[in-house]
């Protein structure tokens, strides 16, 4: 089989892997933050970013219409909050002292529990939104047809990267967060209430989550499972981004999304490795992660 | 006096009734319920399909059961296998060691299939009937005595696609699918037939992504970027709806012509709606709305009735598999496993779309395929299958002797 790859193809692929990651960093950012202040390994995360798709799909359905996909976009992020406040109020508040691998259970018990409680909520049918009609279809880049969606997403991304870079070290609350991630006995010494730092920084990485699937939705099906397939990639984003670090997980989602989209366009057949390979690569030469791990 | 008399009477007629019961004992005891044990995914993804064969089994036994079979009952139990081949065979493993079930179905993954076929199904000695999974292989090279599928399979999917793929003008082929058991299986049997019929056809390229792949949008850029005649999509339900609406978003649709077997079923269009791309190929045997015979209508009347929404293709097959174990059951005149399979081979089943055979040669129900292309209908409220090419059970399954060619140990 011949290579056979135009400058075009070739770029319009990387748009594709770029705007992919977006989506990866908007959910691994909401899973790094939680690591980062709370130290919650939060296997949770993947069922949110799943609730989150299917509350947009309800959404837009319901409203209807270009509206109905804005609302969405709105109401599922603020959706998954309102479940993340009352999960972190009632069961995570108690926890954040127990060790890893007590909360890693009880995250992935949670994980299993949403991930029922969605199937009774919406079944077992597979589910799909359509993006409003000035984001369908796609557009021509350098003669090679690159989809208006992704597009969209590319914007996306980085307005939510900024507006996390502002929340995180312009604003009190980001300064006491990021505090209490380096040494949270201390922060708690000098007064401030650090269990509604956390419930805040909590509630903050896991509407990130709802986000993601939010935004996500009008690209995939919206079905059961899809929390596993984003949790494992979003574990392994994080990982080689290092712990805890919100621009090691923009890091490792520009990565993680471009090696794909790359691997597909040069060795088609084995295109599942790529990625993997990588995480694989960083991994061995440098364990802890690219960027500064926060753990 | 009397009252003796009378004590004495009442004593041997009270003799005479135990006598009688222990003389009826062993058919009493014979008139037992058939257990069925169904290993399927009932959770993540595919539990869409899972459930749908599920109702359609639960509709057949409870008109089966009115009547009864053998003067007992179908009793089932089912075990989410989590579409892990593991998991599946330790719950089919159960089923047969401890619930002491009569007959095996399931499941929707072919990994799974082969693996409880191979060390429960042959191990055990029991009868297992495979209802979703489609691989050819289960009842082909890997298939043994207590093996069955009421599933149509690759081999036959594989022939649809190859004689109407080999009437378009198409020479440069990309195969994209599913990286596991079903997508390679069906690749292959496409690509053997169609290189068979159309020796100029050639593959430019293969892509495989991991089943269930969500994000599809990189892999179908790629793959345009190569500019093939025709796409073969070697995909099934868990990433069957993400190939349709990568197709939509990446605006491939009626670009580049694709083949997707089962592309057309309703389970995969329904959540689509009106955004489903037109112009795709699929082949399937079962539609709830073709053909529009009083046997279908009535079934998807029950089926409405019962559970709200039309039957699809397991449901279907389901369906059909209650009916081979009622009348199997019923021709062997007993419970017994060997019997059962015996009287299996070569029957022949009413279905919503005619009479179905299990064929004796190779255990395989043989089912009528239906070409079709998607068409959004403002009737339906979406895509549905039209412009019908049927093809026969007989013109699209492996001949008996290509099944022993296959069988015999190399």
């Amino acid at each position: 089989m011949e290579l056979n790859i135009t400058f075009a193809g070739f770029f319009s692929q990387v748009l594709v892997g770029l705007s992919r990651a977006m989506i990866l960093f908007i959910v691994s950012s909401g899973l790094s933050f939680i690591l980062g202040v709370l130290r919650v390994p939060n296997v949770a995360h993947g069922s949110l970013y799943m609730i989150g798709a299917f509350v947009a799909h309800s959404v837009a359905t319901a409203v209807g219409g270009v509206s109905g996909f804005w609302l969405a976009l709105v109401l599922a992020p603020l959706t998954v909050a309102l479940i993340s406040l009352i999960a972190e109020r009632t069961l995570f508040c108690h926890l954040y002292e127990r060790e890893h691998l007590m909360l890693l259970l009880f995250t992935f018990a949670l994980a299993l529990i949403l991930g029922d409680l969605t199937k009774m909520t919406w079944g077992a049918d597979y589910r799909s939104l359509t993006a409003p009609p000035f984001l369908q279809g796609s557009v021509s880049v350098h003669g090679t047809a690159f989809p208006r969606y992704n597009l969209f997403l590319l914007a996306v991304g980085p307005v939510v990267a900024v507006g996390l870079w502002l929340l995180t070290s312009k604003t009190m609350f980001g300064k006491i967060a990021r505090a209490a991630a380096v040494d949270r006995e201390m922060v708690g010494a000098i007064g401030i209430n650090v269990s509604w730092v956390f419930a805040l920084a909590f509630v903050l990485g896991c509407l990130l989550a709802g986000l993601g699937g939010a935004l996500v939705s009008p690209t995939v099906s919206i079905t059961l499972g899809m929390d596993h397939t984003i949790i494992i990639e979003a574990f392994l984003i994080v990982t080689i981004g290092g712990l805890g670090n919100i621009w090691g997980a923009l890091v490792g989602s520009l990565i993680f999304g471009i090696t794909q989209s790359i691997g597909v366009l040069i060795l088609p057949q084995f295109a599942i490795v790529f990625p993997y390979l990588a995480v694989v690569v960083i991994l061995t030469l440098k364990p802890t992660g690219l960027l500064k791990s926060v753990w | 006096m009397k009252t003796k008399n009378v004590f004495s009477v009442g004593l041997v007629l009270a003799a005479g009734m135990v006598a009688a019961a222990t003389l009826f004992f062993p058919a009493v005891a014979d008139a037992r319920d058939i257990k069925v044990g169904i290993v399927d995914t009932y959770s993540g993804p595919a539990a869409v399909f899972g459930n749908d064969a599920l109702n359609g089994f639960k509709l057949a036994v409870d008109e089966i059961n009115k009547q009864g079979v053998l003067g007992g009952k179908i009793v089932f139990t089912t075990r989410d296998e989590q579409f892990k081949v593991d998991i599946a065979l330790n719950m089919a493993k159960e089923l047969v060691l401890k619930e002491n079930v009569d007959v095996l179905v399931g499941t929707i993954n072919s990994g799974a299939s082969m693996a409880i076929s191979e060390a429960v199904a042959k191990k055990e000695k029991i009868p297992f009937i495979v209802w979703t999974a489609k691989s050819e292989n289960i009842t082909g090279k890997a298939g043994h005595r207590y093996v069955f599928s009421t599933a149509e399979n690759t081999a036959m999917a594989g022939k649809s696609a190859a004689v109407a793929l080999s009437k378009k003008p198409f020479k440069k082929f990309w195969i994209a699918g599913d990286d596991y058991e079903y997508g390679h299986a069906i690749a292959d049997a496409v690509w053997r037939n169609l290189s068979k019929i159309k020796p100029d056809a050639e593959i430019i390229g293969k892509t495989w992504w991991k089943p269930g792949e969500p994000d599809l949008i990189p892999y179908l850029t790629a793959i345009q970027a190569a500019k093939p005649d025709c796409i073969i999509f070697a995909t099934g339900g868990l990433s069957m709806t993400n190939v349709l609406k990568a197709m939509k978003t990446t605006g491939m649709e009626n670009k580049i012509p694709v083949w997707i077997h089962t592309a057309t079923d309703h389970s995969v269009l329904k959540p689509l709606g009106m955004d489903a791309p037109e112009g795709v190929m699929g082949t399937i045997q079962y539609h709830y709305y073709y053909p529009d015979s009083a046997a279908n209508q009535k079934f998807v009347k029950d089926f409405q009735a019962a559970y709200g929404n039309p039957p699809g293709f397991p449901a279907f097959n389901a369906y059909t598999t209650a009916q081979f174990i009622a009348e199997g059951f019923r021709k062997a005149g007993t419970i017994d496993k060997e019997k059962f399979i015996d009287a299996l081979n070569g029957l022949m089943v009413d279905t919503p779309v005619g009479k179905v055979e299990m064929r004796a040669c190779d255990h395989q129900a043989v089912y009528p395929m239906f070409l079709g292309t998607t068409k959004i209908s403002k009737e339906f409220g979406g895509a549905i299958a039209s412009d019908f090419i049927t093809l026969r059970g007989a013109e699209v399954m492996p001949s008996c002797e290509e099944i022993a060619e296959a069988r015999k140990p190399k």
